[in-house]
């Protein structure tokens, strides 16, 4: 108790103190001292909301097996290496594009996430979709038909997610392993798409209160489902991870994350 | 030989393959490896088979590699297990993230592949001698009670002089080549369990050692019945139990346990039949047997002190690591994951698992894959070990939970209804799990969804099955196929699919009698029923109190169902419907058990006994209650 009320004692001298010689400053500078440290906190805070929404993330999804490591590493160091094996765990990098390095000044680096496609890794989609800038859901383009059901299925869960829609995130059908002869069309591609993921609408859509799957429902009633219908823009691209061929993947990203 | 070493991240890029075995591999093993074996949480395993060829895998969780090794089946390299060791260290050392192409390390591996297939080489040899050194050596005990002199066969004239000498690998050639003869003899004894211990006293036995350890055994078991009495056997029956316990996890579970039972059944057999060829066998056998024991024994003796210096070394070495080093660990957070530090919590964490009803089994496998995936990782700083394994353990439990496949019903059905045919849907399980309940909770459901369900009572055993399942029908309003009872219900199962299609039902709904997995004519007439009319969805339906039962049933299922299948595809087990899920509180282990054991994900869950009582499984909520 006594020790306590010596502090106390001291505090409030202290305190006196303190007080004597503030007002021994001339006020002026006392002024101009706390104009000064609040214009800064100030600053500091907008220029943090402003740099939160320009956020430089890109999603790289799709199916496991449609190509995604490869274009990944093509973007980064303009080749896929030697070959690349079912990712158990997303690949992220924030880097300039391969191809830009010969450009001149300086090129904002993209933050690109590659997410493994496995259906057992689905849940890490959901841990990268809050920041994401943009997306590229990448499509085997030459085995097409056997996973489109599976392709719609997951494209259809991105698109009526509901940072997706909130955030009107583009997304970009991207078409790989084009440089295959069998290869389909990306205008077929994108056909086949709509048309499952009209189906996918009609029976999602029939859900009991209970088991609500997707958070928003995407196209027009009563029309037949067309990506121009999505809040969000949807397009459609051809690439070829293989050989290198990424300029319509690259000019997708720059569109939204500008250089 | 080795087919194929490759060294891959996490992230799926190749950094290095061999080049000198550069032969292209058939198929994708390597694919299938990690979407069947590592991403199902069976990385714990030792090895992985793949048509023609057989795995072996590490990991270096701390940089996030993967070491995969691939070879031919149906050699038995000593040298992988070595080598993947070796490779990993060697290579963790030139590792760097920015670096994508290894080339300089094909010299590093060559040297490495000598070396490791060099000191396969001598661990061979020297196991051979091992062997027949431990078998003569049990033999030699047995067989000092009462062993005649016996004939003096060529053999056993050798093996005087053998006796007397130092231990030789000679010695062993010729005693060998001994036992090779001895094999005829011994082939008509039921001494099969013999050779199977000596299997388990090795990890990896080639064929010539399994070969020869026949011979081997095989004397030793004639010795063993022809000896006088009970204490022959007790030494037996005590030898074997006790390699057997270090033998290696084998997947095909039932049959070495039923071996070990069988050892002792043919000691006391043997006793009583084959006289004639027991004695002839005993008399040749005899004498070099006595003769070996004394070199033999003082050498397995001295072994035995090695084994156990070894181990005292070991633990001195555990206790260093004492409390105070751990606690700074924790917070510094450099440490890296050892397999001691992780043992605690690990077990801690199986026995959780255990008191919610998960399959012993299927808990201890979760836990060596668990422990698989991190050791050699690095503690972030301010974590505790017992966090680390938690935060993993339950990522293990989510991704397992997490269907392989999309479970969506509705849009099957509606691919069905294009093609014009009905989508079948077949419940199968045991006894008094609530199919036919259940199978009402399903129409009910499916009805709300404006499809147009039929019933079909293919549960033609069980008195009433069929009234009930006509009460149902007629409250929810749906159309009923039966046929009574005392009817094949493969057939009733067709003819209900026909009608089906003739008066145009979106989903027909098969009810089966319930049948225990071991009933062999009862699983019979399951897969008749499931290969004649092809169903899409074979739907199991298990209860949520089923204990470690739960593994055994749907193994058995899945087995019966591969097995009795006729033609090409064989259907398995498509889909889970966990029923009296409102019973248990917090015990929900089994949906785990289940869904590990088959690997077909939970597609209903039923939590009562009214119609309005299904819904789906939520991953993350039985993720929370276990690990609570």
């Amino acid at each position: 108790m006594e020790n306590l009320e010596d502090l106390k004692l001291m505090a409030e001298q202290w305190t006196n103190q303190g007080l004597e010689y503030l007002q021994k400053i001339p006020p002026f500078q006392l002024y101009a001292a706390i104009g000064l440290l609040l214009l800064t906190t100030v600053l500091l805070l907008s220029f943090r909301l402003v740099r939160r929404t320009k956020s430089n993330t890109v999603l790289l999804s799709g199916l496991s097996g449609s190509g995604k490591t490869v274009l990944f590493y093509q973007l980064r160091d303009g080749s896929s290496h030697q070959g690349s094996v079912t990712s158990m765990e997303p690949n992220e990098g924030t880097f300039v594009f391969h191809f830009e390095h010969a450009k001149k000044g300086k090129i904002k680096p993209v933050h690109l996430v590659d997410v493994p496609g496995h259906s057992r890794l689905r849940p890490k989609l959901e841990e990268f979709l809050p920041q994401a800038a943009a997306i590229v859901f990448v499509v085997d383009a030459l085995e097409f038909l056997p996973n489109c059901r599976a392709a719609s299925e997951y494209l259809y869960d991105i698109l009526t997610n509901a940072n997706v829609v909130k955030k009107k995130i583009p997304v970009l059908l991207c078409c790989n392993k084009t440089d295959k002869l069998t290869a389909h069309t990306k205008e077929f591609i994108k056909k086949q798409m709509e048309k499952e993921i009209e189906k996918l609408r009609a029976s999602r859509s029939a859900v009991s209160t209970a088991d609500i799957a997707n958070d928003y429902t995407i196209g027009i009633e009563g029309e037949v489902f067309s990506f121009s219908h999505c809040c969000n823009r949807v397009t459609v691209a051809e690439a070829s991870g293989l050989i290198g061929e990424t300029v319509q993947v690259q000019d997708f990203i720059r569109e939204y994350i500008k250089p | 030989m080795l087919e194929q070493l490759l060294i891959f991240t996490r992230g799926g890029l190749i950094l290095w393959t061999c080049k000198e075995l550069g032969k292209a591999l058939k198929g994708s093993p390597i694919d299938t490896l990690i979407r069947s074996c590592l991403l199902e949480e069976r990385s714990g395993e030792v090895s992985f088979n793949y048509e023609a060829y057989t795995l072996k895998w590490t990991f270096h969780n701390d940089l996030g590699l993967v070491f995969v090794a691939v070879y031919q089946r149906i050699l038995h390299l000593l040298y992988v297990d070595d080598l993947l060791s070796m490779v990993k260290e060697s290579f963790s050392e030139i590792y760097d993230p920015k670096r994508m192409s290894y080339d300089d390390f094909d010299e590093t591996f060559r040297q490495l592949r000598m070396e490791a297939e060099a000191r396969g080489e001598e661990l061979r040899k020297v196991k051979q001698v091992g062997k027949v050194v431990s078998s003569v050596k049990k033999q030699g005990q047995v067989s000092k009670s009462g062993l005649d002199g016996g004939n003096k066969s060529g053999g056993g004239g050798s093996k005087k002089d053998v006796g007397d000498g130092d231990k030789d690998k000679d010695k062993v050639g010729s005693f060998m080549t001994n036992g090779n003869h001895k094999m005829e003899d011994d082939d008509s004894d039921k001494t099969n369990g013999k050779e199977n211990t000596a299997d388990n006293v090795v990890l990896d036995p080639s064929k010539l050692m399994k070969l020869r350890s026949k011979g081997v055994r095989g004397r030793g078991g004639v010795r063993k019945t022809d000896s006088i009495g009970n204490k022959s056997s007790k030494v037996a029956a005590a030898e074997p139990p006790k390699k057997a316990t270090k033998k290696n996890r084998v997947w095909d579970d039932a049959a070495p346990k039923q071996v070990k039972l069988d050892f002792t059944d043919s000691v006391g057999e043997n006793g009583n039949g084959n006289h004639d060829h027991v004695d002839i066998a005993a008399a040749d056998q005899g004498e070099s047997m006595m003769d070996k024991e004394e070199v033999f024994s003082s050498d397995d003796e001295s072994e035995d002190d090695d084994d156990e210096a070894r181990s005292d070394e070991k633990k001195p070495e555990a206790k260093k690591k004492g409390w105070f080093s751990s606690v700074f660990q924790s917070i510094t957070g450099k440490a890296n994951l050892e397999r001691t530090d992780l043992e605690p919590a690990l077990k801690a964490l199986k026995e959780r698992l255990m008191t919610k009803n998960v399959a012993e089994e299927i808990a201890e496998k979760l836990c060596e894959s668990v422990e698989a995936s991190l050791e050699g990782k690095k503690l972030a700083s301010f974590t505790r070990i017992s966090s680390t394994v938690q935060g993993a353990m339950e990522d293990a439990l989510i991704r397992i939970l997490t269907p392989r496949r999309s479970i969506d019903i509705m849009r099957d059905v509606h691919a069905a209804k294009e093609q014009r045919r009905p989508y079948v849907v077949v419940f199968v399980g045991v006894n008094g799990v609530g199919k036919s309940t259940n199978l009402a909770k399903v129409a009910y459901w499916l009805q709300q969804h404006k499809v147009s369900v039929m019933m079909a009572a293919c549960d033609t055993f069980r008195s009433g099955a069929v009234e009930q399942l006509r009460t149902h029908a007629r409250r929810l309003q749906i159309p009923i196929f039966e046929k009574g009872y005392e009817k094949d219900p493969a057939v009733v199962a067709k003819e209900a699919i026909q009608e089906a299609t003739r008066n145009g039902s979106d989903v027909v709904l098969v009810d089966t009698a319930g049948r225990m997995q071991d009933n062999e004519p009862l699983m019979r007439a399951l897969s008749k029923l499931i290969n004649l009319n092809k169903p899409d969805l074979v739907l199991f339906v298990g209860e949520a109190l089923v204990g470690n039962d739960a593994v055994d049933q749907l193994s058995k299922f899945n087995q019966k169902l591969s097995d009795l299948s006729n033609s090409g595809t064989t259907r398995l087990i498509d889909g889970i419907l966990l029923t009296k899920f409102d019973t248990i509180d917090d015990k929900v282990g089994a949906a785990l058990s289940m869904v590990y054991i088959s690997g077909a994900p939970v597609m209903f869950v039923g939590c009562g006994q009214s119609y309005t009582d299904l819904k789906k499984l939520n991953v993350k909520a039985i993720v929370k209650t276990l690990l609570k």
